[in-house]
């Protein structure tokens, strides 16, 4: 790939993930399905803390992952991202080992790495999606 | 008004400490800060503080300079941790007492203030810094208009004396980076309608060193001492690739010299 | 025998004497670096979402009382102060680094102060860094109160 083509994507992703990545701050605040809205319910006086009606509480979260739109929006987000971030690592990378071997590694490391990332994401979604282990 | 202009020109106004970063290629020593006291007088710029010392103070002391007027561009330093031409640089303006000075970054160091621009010219060189034609011999002139020329004329005026790349972040760690400079010459002959070589260049502008390199942190055009602003010329010429992703680029310039009339008035 | 002078790494992060835009480079380098760690954190600690109520509640407990007290709403605002000091200048530099909002060739005059770091690139900043105060505390505020303002 020549490396407009790349950073074409760079900045493709970058935007969509401004679009995508608002809609997943919406998700732990006004749209979740969760009673309260509210990321946690901290009770001062007992210090006690209590996540039931919150957004982050197990059941609203997990309500959250078995719906197939939420779902796929969290996919395509995590798609956008490992490519952004990963690529973005490799252009600092690069600048800070420059020249043909090492870039050359820097490169097939980081997509490994992506990869794992990737794939431990993607498993979330989907086995969340297809109703838990 | 004369007199009063001149008044105090000749006296020394204040006394100044240089403190100079020294290195020596002969001793095994690695480079040092050395520190000299200088009369200033009124007018006196930094390259004139440093010729004093070299001539009353320390003969040893190298640096590399011209015409001591910002035409050259051999005197380029970093000066109290700014790149400047040391012989625009006046040391009163600076308004301190302590004026530091170290050899332009992310060159080597030949000897003292001394950098080894050959990554500069190397870079440069590599984006083919003439017009390229596709006919060997010219029939005649290649025509431009004023608008024309007004699209690149502003990169025209580098001095190629470095400091852009000596400000550079990326060029700070990246020696194969080609460079605000070269990209800004890049630019400059893409965008002459008398030039057929956008091709040619793209693959060492579209390459993993090149143009996408830079981040747009704007240093280059900060310190550059002509205003040539390198800066704008890198995200035009990006604007240039990114047209160019998908769609093939078509080359701007007229594809043939046109033929030699003898038109009256003209000759 | 000449020697290396290059400034290194250490330079991307030092942005004195060289105006706003090598702030906001250095700012953007460091929090990419700091969001792309995060992901890779993120993505661990939702996959925990798998293993069951107890696990999970028991996460969101443990990252809410990080060094035993309740810093979970300070760590949350810092990375959405992060990722979206991020996301405006990411804004701004696609539109500036496509060649768009900056001035076309120009004849530069003394002082030579550039025109492709002012301007229309000077307008972006400053409406893009009011777009980014007034959601972070939107945000921030949601964070302490679950209250949208």
């Amino acid at each position: 790939m020549r490396e407009s083509q790349i950073m074409f994507m760079q900045y493709l992703t970058g935007l969509l993930i401004v679009v995508f990545g608002s809609f997943h701050f919406l998700l732990i605040s006004v749209l979740s399905p969760a009673p309260d809205k509210i990321l946690y319910i901290y009770n001062s006086s007992t210090t006690v803390h209590a996540l039931v009606g919150g957004t982050l509480f197990y059941a609203n979260v997990k309500a959250v992952y078995t719906s197939l739109a939420w779902g796929s929006v969290l996919e395509l987000l995590l798609t956008f991202l490992v490519f952004h971030v990963f690529n973005g690592f490799r252009t600092i990378l690069s600048e800070q080992f420059p020249g043909g071997r090492a870039e050359k590694f820097i490169t097939y490391s980081l997509l490994i790495i992506a990869l794992i990332v990737f794939i431990w994401g993607s498993r979330t979604v989907v086995v969340a999606l297809n109703g838990g282990l | 008004m004369q007199e009063i202009a001149l008044k105090g020109f000749g006296e020394t106004v204040k006394t100044v400490t240089f403190r100079i970063r020294r290195y020596d290629p002969e001793k095994q020593e690695l480079p040092k800060y050395m520190e000299y006291k200088i009369p200033v007088q009124m007018g006196m710029t930094v390259l004139d503080g440093i010729l004093y010392i070299k001539e009353h103070l320390d003969h040893s002391l190298s640096t590399r300079y011209s015409c001591r007027m910002g035409i050259c561009g051999s005197c380029g330093m970093i000066i109290n941790g700014k790149e400047k031409l040391a012989c625009q640089t006046q040391i009163l303006e600076l308004g301190k007492d302590l004026i530091k000075v170290d050899p332009m970054g992310n060159y080597g160091i030949v000897k003292d203030l001394v950098p080894d621009l050959s990554n500069l010219f190397r870079n440069h060189e590599k984006v083919k810094p003439y017009i390229i034609r596709e006919e060997e011999e010219p029939k005649s002139e290649y025509l431009q208009t004023p608008a024309q020329r007004e699209e690149y004329a502003m990169f025209t005026d580098c001095i190629l004396c470095g400091m852009c790349l000596s400000a550079c972040p990326t060029s700070a760690t990246d020696e194969l980076y080609l460079g605000p400079q070269a990209l800004a010459q890049g630019f400059r002959y893409i965008s002459d309608n008398r030039d057929l070589g956008f091709n040619e260049r793209l693959n060492v502008l579209d390459s993993k060193q090149g143009v996408w390199r830079c981040h747009f942190s704007g240093a280059c055009s900060e310190v550059c001492p002509k205003g040539v602003d390198p800066a704008l010329a890198i995200q035009l010429l990006r604007q240039v690739m990114t047209t160019n992703v998908f769609v093939k680029f078509k080359q701007k310039g007229t594809a043939n010299a046109p033929e030699r009339k003898s038109v009256s008035g003209v000759s | 025998m000449t020697i290396e002078n290059k400034k290194g790494w250490i330079s991307w992060f030092n942005p004195f004497k060289y105006g706003t835009d090598r702030w906001m480079y250095a700012l953007h380098r460091l929090t990419g670096i700091a969001l792309g760690l995060y992901l890779i954190a993120h993505v661990w600690e939702t996959s925990n979402i798998l293993n069951g109520p107890v696990t999970w509640n028991k996460i969101m407990v443990d990252l809410d009382y990080p060094f035993g007290a309740h810093y979970g709403p300070y760590i949350l605002s810092l990375i959405l102060l992060v990722a979206v000091y991020h996301a405006m200048n990411g804004i701004r530099l696609t539109i500036v680094e496509n060649g768009l909002m900056l001035p076309k060739p120009y004849r530069p005059e003394f002082p030579y102060k550039a025109k492709s770091l002012r301007g229309l690139n000077n307008l972006l900043k400053i409406v893009l860094g009011i777009f980014m105060i007034v959601i972070s505390i939107v945000g921030v505020y949601y964070i302490f109160t679950g209250a949208v303002l």
